[in-house]
């Protein structure tokens, strides 16, 4: 394609708008006092929604070109490096659904930091549009090298969000984020190099028709795994998320549930399955087994649960275990399910920090054991609440549930074993959402801060009310994603086969 | 049938109407409660004047029982199926997963629109007496029709994806209503108690359901249904040559089982979770925590009754699977005689009445497992009318008594309320299945449960699998039912007041019965001051209108649900095997059999009129002597505190192991071995955090160049 490099421009808006807020920051930085510093904050944020919103819109166009009718890769800009490594982009069902998630959900991250940051908000702003520039560059890659750029990049600045604007034991959590994603990445940067030597390019192209030896797939797979299974997270690598969550800002933990999970899953489905079919069969009991055990093992974790956002925080592990249940089906089902289970908790969980997001900068706590009563001053909170609380438990009608049937319905024809035990999860998912419900909004209120509290105001409900809108109509018109993603899907199962 | 707009209209508009509960405060209660009963009124009075006029054409609804042997000649041949599919728009469309919106119009769901919105209707009217002192009734309203709306959905599914959407839904609508008075710890515990154990039911269900996809390749209630029907050879996911659906083997877990079997069983579990049938139960008598039309709406005429829909939906499944029926005639046999022992020794009115219905959902399972599907649906029929009625005549006698619900307090309401009285006496007579064998006279419930009972036996004598049983169990439970019935009329209507005589007393008793105590009781504080007083007459309208169903539905449907215009009837809505002769050779059983429901029931009529009636104090001196059979019983069997002490403690106690584990070991060796190390480290990051951004904006970018510039060697060091 000789046109517009729309992709590109895509990508790097957000990283070109931090440097100009960075360069009007410097420019202005001797004519500042303290008494400006809150105005210049809100400039910042301001710049940075225009930003995102902007990168949001150019997405949109992105997507307006992408014909879903294709299979393969679209709107691929190219440009030669070094050698048989490329600057390649591109995009297909499966990433550009991915990349309106990561679109749609920035300036809502920013936005909902509006109230509730209020130190180094420049910096905040920077890191956040820099952050999206890699999210999205992940995505966006077709080049296995400019792929690890952007996946290890994306790395700095959320780990800079946790370790700066995050809750008092920032720093551990920060650093557990960092190691385990890093280890993770280490051996996958090993199997870059040698897949690179193997196949003699980096382009995910050639890469996907190249037929890796038996044994070195098993190899391969096993170091990309390491870095997905971390990413995604799968047990018993999951340990570092709650925490991160935990210490993480609201609109840290939204993008980190809501994109950043989601690129394990995009790994397995765009490295795991397509280049390394013989691995991804010999493994697939293993990875059923893993996604059973995430489902059940974290579900009945989240229920001891007495922080809200660690709760949701170990639901978010239980529903990717659906998404690896999805993926490993290796049928239509399976894998349609779990694209479409990636976004719909990308919009719920990402909905739910919110939600706590907003008690917690009235009341700064989020020991679930402090709130009680809620619905008798913030009714509006609670229907959303509501809401979130029946996605999350997969009730039909909302987005949550078709991903997990369908993920289901695709394990089931695979293993039925698997089935039976992510059909567990069904009930846990009721026993710890809707326990955590009832003793933060149902009851009496027992605490007394909590008569004053404020209803959801303005920016709140701007930021969580499409989201709900989207839970539902994903819910009830799925169709609207599973026609962007079918071609992909099938296009993975194809190169699976042989095909 | 009606013109499509119409039953659009029946199906989506009480869930339109729903959404004015979401701006009540800018419309105002009033109005959301007028536009929900109007809706949900109107579309009850169309699929009411829909099932009339849908037997009227049959033809012959109203002859008399001596042509009935000569027509039943036909009757098991099956006949074509009559069914129009509204298609609204599609739902999920992947690969072979195809699920759309769509309204199925058939017999099966011409009745269970009737039933719905008919009893739904009257709910919604009874509500604006009822509720009239609760500050948050638009709220209530907008639940009821939410609900109506959900089971609507749920009935006119034409495939297992939408009808999980209806089943699911009313679930929450269940939740949000038991819980409606979330103040309270009580109700907050029952919603929350009632929507995990169905929970564990849909694991049954959704595990169905995926097997079902699995074997057919379809979700569709059609295609699939067809292949059981003729036997088609089916090719499940994985196989390489086709086999006989009937005759099909598949893997579940380790073992290799009849596919019809395996997908009959998990159905079957869903339907024990949402109709409360034994194991699944212990969430609907906690239900009572709800608004008392709630408890006749959703948890005796409608909601709990989906199972037995389901199963009978299912029937060309069922017919075909030996051991999925024998499952569900053991499991509503045994539900229709435990729920009935329980029943007996609760003292709470809508308890009693929460383990009647319980029971008489037993024996709609049993009828259907033993083959007898359109006697099923007979009594899940009839029972909307009588059960709905004795609940809506226990929520005006809570409502006259001021939010009392302890039968131990009350008597002698029947001077007090004469109507209401009249009415539960009505609903009693007809649930005891009281009338006159061989003959037309009988309330509702005589039709309904002698064709069960006979039929049963009839199934117990062609050898079909717990038939016998369920005949006995069911004849007991008939003699229970009466006992009981019996005892709450006597007990709230005759007799001096208790709770004049010994206000004191009992309730120092009652208390110390915490699970006797109610949320109604806790929330509207009224004390137990005032006479009581007969309800307005926007409650008893209802109970008069559903009095007349108790009283003729029996009578007047009997001929087109079960016997010699029943071929034409269901019109293929309901399939039986050509094996199949339940229905038929009901008619030949024993002349003792056709008595002995007439004699247990008098037998219970009369034990309950020698304790309760004329030696008041013998039920209170059985319940003080607290024998063994008599705490069994009052305690539910236990099965409570059995499962608070293995399931939940046993899921708390692996919940807290796991997350120790997750602490200890997987942390313990893992990142904060590590982190111990590189404490050094974070100190440096620390200090760092007094910089400014283009420091870590360096850091950065300087960060992704080390990493390219590392592949760059790498690539160029290779070639």
């Amino acid at each position: 394609m000789g046109g517009f490099p729309i992709l590109s421009a895509m990508t790097f808006l957000p990283l070109a708008g931090a440097l100009i807020i960075m360069v009007v920051r410097a420019a202005t930085a001797g004519s500042r006092d303290e008494t400006q510093a809150g105005s210049e904050g809100r400039t910042a944020l301001m710049a940075g929604l225009i930003i995102s919103g902007a990168t949001f819109l150019v997405s949109l166009a992105a997507f307006a070109y992408y014909n879903p009718a294709e299979p393969g890769y679209q709107l691929v800009e190219q440009y030669r490096w070094y050698q048989n490594i490329s600057y390649k982009m591109g995009v297909d069902g499966l990433s550009i659904t991915l990349i309106l998630l990561t679109t749609f959900l920035t300036p809502i991250c920013l936005l909902a930091s509006w109230n509730s940051i209020n130190k180094r908000v420049t910096e905040y702003v920077v890191a956040f549009l820099v952050l999206e520039t890699f999210m999205i560059g992940v995505f966006t890659a077709l080049d296995l090298v400019l792929f690890y750029i952007f996946f290890e990049a994306g790395l700095i600045p959320m780990f800079l969000i946790i370790g700066i604007w995050g809750g008092p034991d920032k720093i551990y959590a920060a650093f557990k984020f960092f190691l385990y994603t890093l280890i993770g990445s280490l051996f996958m940067l090993v199997a870059v190099v040698y897949m690179y030597q193997a196949a003699g390019s980096s382009d995910f192209e050639v890469l996907e028709s190249y037929e890796f030896a038996r044994n070195a797939q098993t190899w391969l797979w096993l170091a990309f795994m390491a870095s997905f299974a971390v990413k995604l997270p799968m047990w018993p690598v999951h340990t570092w998320l709650p925490d991160a969550h935990v210490q993480a800002p609201t609109a840290g933990s939204v993008v980190l549930a809501g994109v950043l999970l989601k690129m394990g899953g995009y790994g397995f489905l765009r490295f795991s399955l397509p280049m390394f079919p013989d691995a991804s069969h010999l493994f697939q009991p293993v990875m059923f087994a893993l996604a059973v055990v995430a489902i059940v093992y974290t579900s009945l974790v989240a229920w001891r649960q007495t922080d809200m956002k660690k709760l949701i925080a170990y639901s978010s592990v239980a529903h990717m275990g659906f998404v690896t249940l999805g993926v490993f089906s290796f049928n239509e089902a399976g894998v349609q399910g779990a694209i479409f289970q990636m976004l719909s908790h990308g919009i719920i969980s990402g909905a739910l920090f919110l939600i706590v997001g907003v008690v917690y900068d009235r009341m700064h706590t989020r020991e679930i054991s402090a709130y009680g009563g809620l619905v008798h001053r913030m009714p509006i909170y609670a229907t959303l609440f509501m809401l979130f609380t029946m996605a999350n438990v997969g009730l039909p009608g909302t987005s949550g549930f078709i991903g997990e049937i369908l993920t289901m319905v695709g394990g089931f024809q695979a293993s039925t074993w698997a089935a039976f035990g992510a059909a567990l999860g069904v009930i846990f998912s009721a026993v710890y959402m809707l326990t955590l419900y009832r003793r933060t909004v149902f009851g009496q209120i027992t605490n007394p801060k909590l008569n004053a509290i404020k209803d959801m105001n303005l920016i709140e409900l701007i930021c969580i009310v499409p989201l709900a809108l989207l839970t539902i109509l994903f819910g009830v018109a799925p169709n609207l994603i599973f026609n962007i993603t079918e071609g992909s899907a099938l296009r993975v199962l194809n190169l699976m086969a042989g095909g | 049938m009606l013109p499509d707009f119409l039953i659009l209209y029946i199906v989506l508009a009480p869930g339109l109407i729903a959404l004015t509960g979401l701006v009540h405060k800018f419309i105002g209660d009033k109005l959301v409660m007028t536009l929900t009963t109007a809706v949900v009124l109107s579309a009850g009075a169309l699929s009411l004047f829909q099932l009339f006029a849908y037997v009227a054409g049959l033809g012959g609804h109203v002859a008399g029982g001596e042509e009935h042997h000569a027509s039943l000649v036909a009757m098991s041949t099956a006949s074509e199926l009559k069914q129009h599919i509204i298609t609204l728009m599609p739902w999920i469309h992947v690969g072979e997963f195809q699920a759309n919106w769509a309204i199925r119009v058939d017999t099966l769901s011409i009745v269970m629109m009737a039933v719905i919105t008919g009893v739904s209707g009257l709910v919604h009217l009874y509500s604006w007496g009822y509720m009239s002192e609760e500050p948050h009734k638009a709220r209530f309203f907008s639940y009821l029709s939410l609900f109506t709306f959900m089971m609507l959905m749920l009935v006119t599914a034409d495939n297992f994806i939408q009808l999980f959407f209806g089943w699911e839904g009313v679930g929450l609508a269940s939740y949000l209503l038991i819980g409606f008075w979330y103040q309270n710890k009580a109700p907050n515990d029952a919603s929350i108690k009632a929507f995990v154990t169905n929970r564990v039911g849909d694991f049954g269900l959704a595990l169905g359901i995926m097997a079902v996809f699995y074997v057919f390749r379809s979700v569709e209630f059609g295609p699939v249904l067809e292949a059981v029907r003729q036997n088609t050879a089916v090719v499940p996911v994985g196989f390489t040559e086709a086999f006989p659906v009937r005759e099909l083997s598949i893997s579940f877990l380790h073992w290799n089982l009849n596919a019809l079997e395996v997908i009959g069983v998990l159905l079957f579990i869903g339907a024990m979770g949402k109709s409360a049938q034994f194991f699944l139960h212990v969430w609907l008598p906690d239900a009572m925590e709800g608004p008392t039309p709630v408890s006749a709406l959703i948890h005796a005429a409608t909601m709990v009754t989906a199972g037995v829909y389901l199963v009978c939906l299912l029937s060309p499944i069922y017919e075909y699977t030996i051991y999925a029926a024998g499952m569900i005639t053991i499991v509503g046999a045994v539900t229709a005689l435990y729920a009935a022992t329980v029943g007996m020794a609760q003292n709470d009115i809508k308890r009693v009445i929460a383990y009647s219905t319980c029971s008489q959902l037993g024996y709609m399972f049993f009828a259907a497992g033993v083959g007898a599907y359109e006697a099923a649906m007979f009594h899940l029929f009839t029972h909307a009318f009588f059960k709905a009625l004795l609940f809506l005549g226990a929520g005006s006698v809570i409502h006259g008594m001021h939010h009392e619900q302890d039968m131990r307090k009350m008597g002698g309401l029947a001077k007090y309320m004469p109507l209401t009285y009249a009415a539960m006496m009505i609903g009693t007579i007809a649930i005891i299945g009281l009338g006159i064998p061989h003959t037309q006279i009988g309330f509702s419930g005589f039709f309904s449960k002698d064709a069960i009972l006979e039929s049963a036996f009839a199934g117990g004598a062609a050898e079909v699998m717990f038939g016998q049983l369920a005949f006995w169990f069911g004849i007991i439970a008939a003699f229970l039912t009466s006992f009981y019935s019996w005892r709450l009329i006597y007990m709230t209507f005759h007799g001096p007041m208790a709770s004049k005589a010994h206000h004191n007393e009992v309730h120092d008793e009652a208390d110390s019965h915490a699970d006797d105590h109610l949320a109604a009781d806790d929330h509207h504080d009224h004390g137990h001051h005032g006479e009581p007083h007969e309800s307005p007459l926007v409650m008893l309208v209802p109970l008069a209108l559903l009095s007349i169903g108790a009283m003729f539905a029996g009578l007047y449907f009997y001929n087109a649900f079960v016997d010699h215009n029943n071929e034409a009837f269901w019109a293929g809505a309901i399939y039986r095997s050509v094996e199949n002769h339940v229905l038929h050779n009901r008619h030949d059983v024993p002349e003792w059999v056709i008595y002995a429901p007439l004699i247990v029931t008098i037998a219970g009529f009369l034990i309950a009129t020698f304790t309760y009636y004329f030696n008041r104090g013998v039920g209170k001196r059985i319940a003080d002597s607290g024998g063994p059979l008599y705490s069994l019983f009052y305690n539910k069997w236990y099965f409570d505190e059995i499962y608070q002490a293995t399931l939940v403690r046993g899921s708390a106690l692996l919940g807290n192991l796991f997350w120790k584990a997750d602490k200890k070991i997987i942390d313990g060796l893992g990142p904060d071995g590590v982190t111990h190390v590189t404490q050094g480290a974070a100190k440096r990051l620390s200090k760092m955090h007094t910089g400014y951004l283009y420091h870590y904006a360096f850091v950065i970018i300087g960060a992704a160049l080390v990493f390219g510039g590392i592949m760059w060697l790498r690539a160029g060091g290779v070639n």
